[in-house]
Order: structure tokens, then sequence, then C-alpha cells
């Protein structure tokens, strides 16, 4: 039975599961076309009155502009992160596509065949084993658990973890909707379009890499946010009680985390960056004030912010933002990091990481 | 020292106009449960492979709706106990086998204690799925690790992209509303058996196993075009496939509700080496040994 509330790996874990995994290379498509938040609300179909940019922090995001979808977006980033990897495409023995949308050809959402599949061949994966995973906004991460999971076990090497996010246009449907501030569909509106990409592999012998990673979904909130693809509109629509899923998230968070620092052995103020799931600048600051209260100290630094710029970008949110602390230099080797998973289900998940050199040297960085 | 399948469970909805297929997943959830012997609360892991569900939801995770619907561990983390779980996994037709695999893999570093799977599908409603082309059915099973010689040993994949215009589903704007197509070409079937025939044997072949030696195969899609063509190509009897009267229209949950009708037929018991195999759009074909 296990002994904490996470369903949790640990590595080096023993004879089951001796080997470490590690982050290789990180990889992300950005649509070019930028949205201001003054400019979305300047769209609503009602007069709102809301000053989302004070209420969120976020002043623009990406958008694409019907030329990117999911598929392009995931394919963008899938390229871009086997750009750094010294690894091709016909070496990846897993490729896990786990975005929410699913959109090719413009808006229209494939659930059959999977995603992953369409990304592998557009990149090349030929010896892949393709599936797709659905887990909201904790996708990606959720898919580094199952992926680290099999190059911890020493059944595959490497293996990627992909998703692209076009959801912008849920944005697009709820300012035909909104009306005021206490709308469901106001988190709609802080969504911007993203790729991500990462490629996992077994760390060297005793080498940094994923120390924890654990995961728990806290199912009596389960109904706090829903997606569903719109009726009348192009696309779909999401409705959510925020302040619900916040409120939760800050009551929950502190002893989840808790829970994977003493496995790691480490205390908060033993990690050098912590990468929220990106909602909105306001709600990551309050939340980290509570989590850093209830645990009794802080981070070496700020939590790591990118919505102000990004908006929310789902599932890509955690690497994303590594990719822009890595490529600004905010990352060196030695650090350690907690990627924190908030999302619909309610998902809670942590993976705690050391940065290498290796990592670090990909993006131009000395390492 | 391996994954071991509890005695699996199948849930339809008889009554109901529009049966939903969180609701037969529930059922099925629970069933499953009860047949494993254990309580909800000691499930670790929960993986949900359905994919046609009311109003195709895209978020949460239905796994989420089912984990709570069920009652499995749903409340806030507390001390002194575990929670679960829960997420989606989609791979058409193969989201059972690849969900197994997922639950061997935790199963067998030690993770977790139990996992779930579960997969249904039904017509989503609202209007979005005209001429919906799959039967309502749930199905679920839970497995768990066995210091035994039993359970499963081994999988292999294919995957097929130049037959991937055979199988499409897609949701996408027509006549002013979102609508679900389904696309199965007629010689989807006889492809798939080809390529699954051509998995199973390599996967065989890797474990020393003789067609002759296979007790038993479980496979889906449930179609007669694809067991027979799968027969022929496995080059084992076509008695020794399970075939299921009713459920050639069974999509997900199809194999699950194979391995419910061969236990309930008891031919599961009597078995010895069981073939998995499973083949869905893409063209992706799966198949694993299930030593018992």
């Amino acid at each position: 039975m296990p002994r904490t509330w996470l369903m949790m790996e640990q590595s080096p874990d023993g004879g089951r599961a001796p080997y470490v995994a590690r982050f290789e290379s990180i990889g992300r498509r950005l649509p070019t076309t930028r949205l201001t938040t003054e400019e979305l609300m300047a769209s609503t179909r009602h007069r709102t009155r809301i000053d989302l940019e004070r209420l969120t922090g976020i002043h623009e995001r990406r958008v694409s502009a019907g030329a990117e979808d999911s598929l392009s977006l995931a394919a963008g980033a899938a390229t871009d992160c086997l750009r750094r990897s010294r690894y091709g495409p016909d070496d990846l023995q897993v490729l896990a596509s786990c975005s929410i949308t699913k959109y090719r050809d413009g808006l229209t959402q494939w659930l059959e065949p999977p995603m992953s599949l369409a990304v592998a061949q557009q990149i090349g994966a030929t010896n892949a084993t393709a599936f797709d995973i659905s887990n909201a906004c904790a996708g990606m991460l959720t898919g580094v658990f199952v992926v680290a999971n099999r190059i911890r076990r020493g059944e595959i090497d490497c293996g990627m973890v992909v998703s692209g996010e076009y959801i912008s246009q849920l944005g697009q449907n709820a300012a035909k909707h909104v009306r005021h501030v206490l709308s469901d569909e106001l988190a709609s509106l802080t969504l911007g379009d993203a790729g991500a990409a990462v490629i996992l592999e077994r760390a060297p012998q005793g080498g940094p890499g994923i120390a924890v990673a654990g995961f728990t979904t806290v199912s009596e909130h389960s109904r706090l946010c829903l997606a569903y693809p719109a009726r009348h509109d192009q696309g779909a629509r999401m409705f959510t009680k925020s302040r619900s899923i916040h409120r939760v998230a800050i009551a929950d968070t502190p002893v989840l985390l808790h829970e994977a620092l003493d496995a790691a052995g480490l205390a908060i103020t033993d990690i050098d960056h912590v990468i929220p799931h990106q909602t909105s600048a306001r709600a990551i600051r309050k939340g980290m004030k509570d989590l850093c209260e209830a645990l009794g100290g802080a981070p070496k630094n700020p939590a790591v912010v990118t919505v102000d710029h990004y908006g929310n970008t789902a599932s890509t949110t955690h690497f994303v933002a590594l990719v822009e602390e890595l490529m600004a230099g905010h990352l060196h080797p030695g650090d350690q990091v907690a990627l924190v998973a908030l999302a619909s289900g309610l998902e809670i998940g942590v993976v705690l990481f050391t940065v290498d050199d290796g990592l670090v040297s990909l993006y131009g960085h000395d390492a | 020292m391996a994954t071991t399948l509890d005695p699996p469970a199948v849930a339809t909805l008889r009554w109901q106009v529009r049966p939903s297929a969180r609701k037969m997943a529930d059922k099925a959830s629970r069933a499953a449960i009860e047949r494993a012997g254990l309580q909800v609360g000691e499930i670790d892991l929960l993986l949900n492979t359905g994919l046609y569900h009311d109003r195709n939801l895209g978020e949460p995770a239905l796994a989420a709706l089912i984990q709570e619907d069920v009652g499995i561990n749903p409340e806030d983390p507390h001390a002194g106990v575990h929670g679960t779980f829960s997420f989606d996994i989609a791979n058409g037709g193969c989201g059972v086998l690849t969900a197994l695999q997922v639950a061997d893999g935790f199963l067998q570093s030690g993770t977790i204690d139990h996992a779930l799977v579960v997969a249904s599908d039904a017509d989503p409603g609202h209007g979005m799925a005209p001429g919906f082309p799959f039967s309502a059915k749930g199905a679920a099973v839970v497995c768990h690790w066995e210091d035994g010689p039993s359970g499963l040993v081994g999988f292999q994949w294919e995957i097929v992209p130049e037959d991937g215009d055979l199988f499409r589903s897609r949701f996408g704007f027509e006549r002013g509303r979102n609508r679900l197509r389904v696309e199965q070409d007629p010689d989807f079937g006889c492809r798939a058996a080809a390529w699954a025939g051509r998995t199973a044997t390599s996967l065989l072949a890797d474990h020393a196993i003789r067609p002759a030696d296979v007790d038993l195969v479980v496979a889906t899609p449930l179609t007669p075009a694809f067991l027979e063509g799968l027969s022929t190509h496995l080059g084992i009897g076509s008695e020794r496939v399970v075939a299921v009267e009713g459920a050639e229209h069974v999509h997900t949950a199809a194999l699950i509700v194979a391995l419910a009708a061969a236990e309930e037929q008891g031919r599961l018991n009597e078995a010895h080496r069981v073939l998995l195999i499973s083949a869905g759009a893409g063209i992706v074909v799966g198949a694993a040994v299930l030593v018992r």
C-alpha cells in the first residue's frame, strides 16, 4: 500500500526501478500573432466593464491567426525539441501526445486515429509506440510520469512527451457570452496557444534527473471546470468556477508538495525555482504566499510567471516556462526545480528535478 | 511475477433511451472492484480509455468524474491513507491494451497495488452524433501484481500509417453545429487483421511460443472480418478465437467484453497461454501474452 496520498515515484528506487529519468531536451512552438488583453476585451459582445489585465496580470497571449492548430503546434514543438537533442526521431521509443485539444485542419477535433500518431508521422518517429493521454492541464506532466516510469524500469531509453494546444478559440467564444466578472467563462479569456515537447532519457549512472514525481486526483472537485464542444459555435466552450478551484488548490497543494519534498529529502527552502501551472499572475503570487506560510519557508526565487505574456497555455505551460527560463539563463546546473501541476479534475501533481549541465548547455549558456 | 487481471465486469444501461457512457463506466467500475474482492478505496490508479461520452467532454479527464461517482478516495488529502490518481488514455480500439501496459508499468515498479482500467462509449447526445455507429457498452477490469508465474508477460506494438485513412473519427462544424463523423472503410477489418497477425506472430516468437501452444485468442474489434482474418494470419483455428455474439459494434470496451465472455464460458480459466490483440484506427495494432 502506498504510504503517501500522492501516487509517487522516487528515483532511483531499488531493483524494480533502478534508473533515473532526465529531461534531455525541451522545445516549444508559439504562434507569432499577439493578442493583448485590451484587444480581447474590446471584442466582447457585451459591455463587461471587466479590467481583466488587472485581475489576472495577463497583458497578452499568443494566438493562432488560422494557420496553426493543435497538430502544427505539437509537431513544431517536437521539431524544436529534436533540433536541440542528440536524438533523432528514429531513436524515440515512445511518443505520448497529451493535449486537451486535438484540432487538425483548423477546428476539426480528431478523436481517431490519436493525435500522437499524426505527430509521430510528421516528425518521422517511425519506431515510437504512440498513444494519447488526456488529463486537462496536467496532461504533459502526466505524460512525463508515464514515460519516466518506463525509463526508470529500464524498459526504454528515451521517449517524447508532446502537446499542442489551440485554445484561443475558447476565448473568442467566451467573448460572445461573458457579461460580468462572475461569469463562469471568464477563465477562457486567459487562454493562449502554444506547443511544447520534451525528450526524456535515462540519466547517466549517479547523474541527476527527476528525483520525485507524484500525482493525485481530488475528484470531489471534479466538476469545477468543464469544457465541451460548443453547440452553435466552432471550437469549444469552458465553464470554470475559478474561485473554488483556487480555494481548493491553496488548501490541498501544501500537504502534497510537502509529501514530495519529504520523499526527496528536501525542504521548500532548498528549491531554487517553482514553476506552477500558469493561470493568472495574481493567483500564482497569492498561492505562493499561502504555500510558503503553510510550509514555513520560501523557495530561493519567486515563482516563475510566464502567464503575463503567454496566457494560460493549458497542458504546455510548464515546458513553455522551462524553455523561457533556460533561454534567459535563469536555470543553472544543480538548481532544484519544482513543477507543480494544477488542473481540472482536480489534478494536483509535483515533479521535482535537478537541472544538469547538459540541459543548460542546449540553450546557449555555459554549464 | 507479473501483472494479473481480476475477473472483468461488463455494464449496459438497458432501459435508458440514451445511455450515458459515464454511468456505464461507473457501473462497470463498481462491479469490477467488487469482483476483485476489493473496497473502492483500494484502487490507486484509475485509467479510462473510453472515447465517446456525454457531450464529448474535453476537460477534465472522464476518469476523474468516474472516480468521484464511484467514491474512490474522492476527498481532500489527509494523513494516514493514500489517494487515487485518475486520467484518460486515448488510443482508439487499442486504448484498453495501452492502459494495461501503463498499469503494468506502475505495478512492476511497485508504485501501486491496484489499477482499474475502464472503457465505455455511447452516443454523446445533444444531436452531436447522428448515426453514431458504436454500441452503448461499458466494461472494467482491476489488475494487481502477483508473485506467481501467471500474468501479462509482454507487449508489442506496430503502427501502419499508410492505412491511416481506413478509420477516422472527427468532430467538425457542419450546418451550424459541431457534429461527430465516424468513417470506417469496409476493408478496415481485413487490413487490421493482417497487421495484427504479423505483430502477434512476432510477439509469440519473442517469447518462444508456437501458435499451436496458444490456448485462447482474445482479440478486438469483435467483427467477423477481423476475427476470421486474424485466425487465418495467425494460423490459429477460429475455435480458439473468442467471438461474442452481438458485440461487433462494441468499440473501446471490446477487449474487456471479450475477456468477460471468455471467462463466463469457462474458457479463460482453462487456458494457459492467452493472446490479447487489439487493432484500432491508425492503423495501430498491439498484442500481449497473458499466462495463466
